[in-house]
């Protein structure tokens, strides 16, 4: 998965896809590279990120252009690997995201008819098919191949017999188009050109657009001009900049309390207690939940509330399985943050052959998952920089919750009273989560003493399981400590025996029916001299007794205080990280939105 | 021209409120008084901004990002330890190049009093105000609108003229400031009169008279009630039917007024709230964001912090709340005269309700003395009668 990108208009080129692809870097980062028509097409590209390649960048003039942030998927991270990738003949230049399944085929044939390759990437093909293709007008010769690719693709090309156009198409890999005046735009993400303009239009699957300098036309599959709606977008450059923190990642986690403000506003009443939530199906007596990665324990915390709660069977199934092997059944709950999951559209997309009811959980408006599945649902974080998912996360899980609460009045499973308890401890959680931010001192100590370990266990029963997985993988992927998250009664059951002294557990502990229990397996682990970090309620006073170091979070109903002690989490994984000096925004082989299977 | 704002201090005097977040963050008119200082510079077209922050510094940078939002594009530079303003300000040497004015975060500003100080033609010119606490600041004694001495809290101030904080400055400040922080004296004022000793003359200005600072939680309520008077009416959110409005009001978005309410501004309502039915809230009030009033509630001349709930049938008047606290039913806090203490001093409050901290919850039944403090965080049991002020943290069974 990587960052495209092209602009045509006025402006210097080069300049602004340097400046487009500075803000699509969290989407690959291991190496960059752009192509400039200027009096002949000519080509930059290097191995590193794009503030490091930038300084060796030649004036390129020129009003037109292509641009590429690469992270790997075919072909090692290499110059010659980095696209632009050019034609035989050097006058078409193409960039791609995405992956062409059938490019061991179209290379051999390719190959048979004299076409030299270069690189090892399957992308290089597409610049060769559509010279194969090229009778004097770029967009046909792109029409043409792409009927011969198998995969997913966004790709934009330019030409150099043709400099006043940049064709692009698209097909499961997210490319959207900025308008501008007498400029244009194309971009993986709209973060790319916001600074220049706000007006986007959604490509869909299949569809090609020309861009001149002064008009856009799109092209839907078969070739007649489609009419494409443009739409404004609300969020503001500002929003993807750090505004004094470090990181972005620890920005989007101070932001959590307006996020999960965001996420609920409007949809919750307290004094007559009501969940205003979209109008889910009405017989939703069996629900799958599919999703990857943070958004997958997100999914699982919702588990343990909606069967709770509302009494609705609940399976949580991992889009990539699932996609394949599961079972299509009832209604299905997508969860992505971006909207652009590879393997989540998929899944969705199985479900919906069957019949299956589907709801997407999202954070991005007019994002392919809500134009596939039935209802979306966003979680309105706002864009999400850091590459390790944290408010939309807890946006996630808030959003779950009122599904739950929402199921479980229309089950008869809560009543009004339990409704309204949920519902104002709900409203009030912006108020506990700036509590627990003003804590950050003691949670950074805490991280002082994780900061050299080679292994880190988190543990949890019940919804707090979910979250000890969920810790666990913010801490292995942004600070490159190895850690694992074990529902507490499993410890027993084997990794019991990589406990001592120099693996500490961090053990989540509410007080609630189990509260007994994840009491005497802390008391277990100290048996083996494993150091116990506790994530407490407040008023659990016990607790002292069992674990060497206790960070505290607000008392709150059951489920509820999920979300802050996710933050908490979120903050020991950073401060963790940030002690170990890591590039905590860009972890290395990671990417934000895996838009590759 | 480039604006330097001090927003490094904590402000202990307003204890429990400052507890989480920086005087500059304290909420007047529902808006951080720094956005009233920013909105001040942009009204004068200064929309580079450098602010010093230390204490509690996310929840500025959370607030205004980059400022864009606000119309200013802004700097965050860091002082670790608050010990003087001079000091402050020297932490911005890096931002400035040229002439510039350097004004406090934490104090109500108008536009044209800055106009005035911008305009004024010294070199070195700084804004002088009347207090009626002259005791609390550096009092200036001015001579054909030449500074001629100031004296730093003063036992005795021979007049009610004082320093307001705001200055005009060269950019060779920083030289005096340097060597003035080398002996130890690290305030602006140190600074100023070092320079009026060795002859240089500095305008004194003198402000509109709009300017204000919050010194105790109960002047707060004053600087509050006297913003609120420029309060536009703007009404979104949900208004149901027989719900009175009179006077300006206004009513953010997402908040709903529940049949029956009768409000009479100047008032302010944030977004998201739910409100009534059949509550009554008086002028002078502003009410935070996520705030619910319960049915039957009164409310008078408060502050009411975001993320607040106040149960039935309660009766607040004069007082605060701070931000997520939770008020059950049939609370009252009793307006009076009282002596209160904050940080070891005893002030003589006059005509004021409670001061309640954040994220408290207070239980069924509870009474208030007037001018009490309950700071943040503490539990108070139903049917309790609270007749001191509360530490941080308090249980009270």
């Amino acid at each position: 998965m990587c960052g495209i990108t092209g602009y045509i208009g006025y402006r210097n080129a080069s300049e602004v896809l340097v400046d487009c692809l500075k803000r699509l870097e969290y989407r690959g980062y291991d190496s960059v590279g752009i192509g400039i028509i200027g009096e002949n097409l000519s080509i930059f590209k290097d191995v590193g990120e794009i503030k490091r390649v930038e300084g060796k960048l030649p004036r390129m003039d020129g009003h037109v252009g292509i641009g590429h942030t690469r992270w790997a998927t075919h072909g090692g991270v290499s110059r010659k690997n980095a696209h632009p990738h050019l034609s035989c003949d050097k006058k078409i230049a193409i960039v791609h995201n995405g992956i062409i399944e059938n490019f061991n085929e179209l290379k051999e044939e390719l190959e048979k008819r004299n076409h030299k390759f270069y690189s090892e990437t399957d992308s290089e093909v597409i610049a060769h098919l559509i010279e194969e293709e090229y009778k004097g007008k770029l967009e046909d010769a792109v029409a043409s191949a792409i009927k011969k690719i198998r995969g997913s693709y966004a790709i934009v090309v330019i030409s150099q017999d043709e400099p006043d156009k940049i064709v692009a198409a698209k097909k499961e890999s997210p490319l959207i188009i900025g308008v501008g005046d007498n400029e244009n735009f194309i971009a993986s993400d709209i973060p790319a050109f916001l600074k220049y303009t706000n007006r986007a239009i959604h490509l869909n699957d299949g569809e090609i657009c020309i861009l001149k300098d002064n008009n856009v036309k799109v092209l839907d599959e078969k070739g007649k001009e489609a009419i494409k709606e443009e739409r404004a977008v609300d969020w503001s450059i500002e929003d993807a900049e750090k505004s004094g923190y470090q990181h972005f990642m620890l920005k989007e986690i101070h932001e959590q309390p307006s996020a999960i403000y965001n996420a609920l506003m409007g949809r919750i009443s307290e004094i007559e207690p009501r969940i205003n939530l979209e109008d889910l199906e009405s017989n939703m007596d069996e629900i799958t939940i599919v999703a990857c990665g943070t958004s997958f324990y997100a999914g699982m915390a919702g588990k343990y509330i909606i069967e709770k709660l509302a009494g609705t069977p609940v399976f949580i199934e991992l889009a990539s399985e699932y996609r394949y092997f599961g079972r299509k059944s009832g209604t299905v709950i997508a969860i992505t943050q971006s909207g652009e999951t590879a393997d989540v559209i998929g899944a969705v997309k199985e479900a919906k052959k069957y019949g299956c009811h589907t709801i997407a959980i999202t954070n991005v408006a007019g994002s392919s998952i809500t134009r596939i599945a039935d209802i979306p649902i966003y979680t309105r974080c706002g864009p999400e920089i850091g590459v390790a998912a944290t408010k939309t996360f807890t946006a996630q899980i808030a959003v779950l919750f009122l599904i739950a609460l929402k199921l479980g009045m229309k089950n008869l499973c809560i009543s009004n009273g339990d409704l309204q308890k949920y519902v104002s401890s709900l409203r009030r959680l912006p108020s506990y989560l700036e509590e627990v931010l003003g804590r950050e001192n003691e949670i950074m100590d805490v991280a002082g003493k994780l900061k050299d370990c080679e292994s880190v266990f988190f543990i949890g029963r019940g919804i707090n399981y979910p979250l000890a997985l969920e810790g666990a993988l913010k801490l292995k992927e942004i600070s490159y400590i190895h850690a694992e998250g074990f529902a507490a009664g499993e410890l027993k059951h084997g990794p019991f025996a990589l406990l001592d002294e120099n693996t500490p557990v961090v053990a989540i502990v509410t007080k609630d029916d189990v509260h007994t229990k994840i009491l005497s397996n802390i008391g277990e682990i100290k048996a083996r001299n494993a150091p116990v970090v506790a994530i407490a309620d407040e008023g659990d006073e016990e607790i002292d007794k069992y674990a060497d170091f206790v960070i505290r979070f607000p008392s709150l109903p059951e489920f509820v205080s999920s979300i802050p002690i996710a933050v908490i989490l979120q903050l020991l994984a950073y401060h963790v990280a940030n002690f170990r000096g890591c590039p905590i925004d860009k972890p290395r082989n990671l990417a934000k939105s895996v838009t590759v299977e | 021209m480039k604006a330097v704002i001090l927003a490094a201090g904590e402000g202990t005097r307003l204890k429990p409120f400052t507890e989480s977040m920086p005087k500059v963050m304290l909420p007047v008119a529902n808006k951080p008084v720094l956005l009233h200082v920013i909105n001040a510079l942009s009204e004068n077209n200064i929309r580079d901004i450098v602010i010093i922050v230390g204490y509690k510094r996310e929840s500025i940078m959370d607030y205004f990002g980059n400022g864009k939002e606000f119309g200013v594009s802004i700097t965050y530079v860091i002082q670790e330890k608050q010990i003087g303003t001079g000091h402050a300000l020297m932490q911005a040497k890096n931002e400035i190049e040229e002439e510039f004015i350097v004004l406090p975060g934490d104090n109500m500003i108008d536009g044209k009093s800055i106009s005035l100080l911008v305009k004024n033609k010294c070199e070195t010119a700084m804004l002088v105000e009347k207090s009626e606490l002259p005791s609390k600041y550096g009092v200036v004694e001015v001579k054909g609108g030449i500074v001629k001495n100031i004296i730093e809290k003063p036992e005795k101030a021979e007049t009610n003229l004082i320093f307001t904080g705001m200055c005009k400055f060269p950019p060779h400040i920083f030289d005096i400031i340097g060597r003035n922080i080398k002996e130890g004296n690290n305030k602006i004022t140190d600074s100023l009169q070092l320079m009026v000793e060795e002859g240089e003359n500095i305008c004194a200005v003198k402000g509109k008279g709009k300017w204000m600072d919050i010194v105790y939680p109960w002047s707060w309520l004053d600087v509050n009630s006297k913003s609120l008077k420029n309060v536009a009416a703007v009404t979104s959110g949900k208004i149901e039917k027989n719900v009175i409005l009179r006077g300006a009001i206004s009513i953010g978005e997402n908040s709903v007024i529940h049949s029956g309410c009768y409000i009479v501004g100047p008032v302010v309502i944030g977004r998201g709230c739910e409100i009534g039915p059949n509550a009554c809230i008086f002028s002078s009030t502003s009410i935070g964001d996520n705030v619910v009033i319960y049915p039957f509630t009164e409310i008078r001349h408060s502050i009411i912090m975001d993320g607040t709930t106040i149960g039935s049938h309660s009766f607040v008047s004069k007082s605060i709340v701070g931000r997520g606290t939770t008020i059950s039913p049939h609370f009252s806090n009793i307006v009076g005269n009282n002596i209160t203490e904050i940080e070891d001093k005893f002030y003589v409050v006059k005509d004021m309700g409670a001061f309640i901290g954040d994220g408290c919850e207070i239980g069924d039944n509870v009474v208030i003395e007037a001018g009490k403090i309950v700071g943040t965080n503490c539990r108070v049991a139903p049917l309790s009668i609270i007749n001191k002020n509360l530490p941080s943290g308090s249980k009270v069974v």
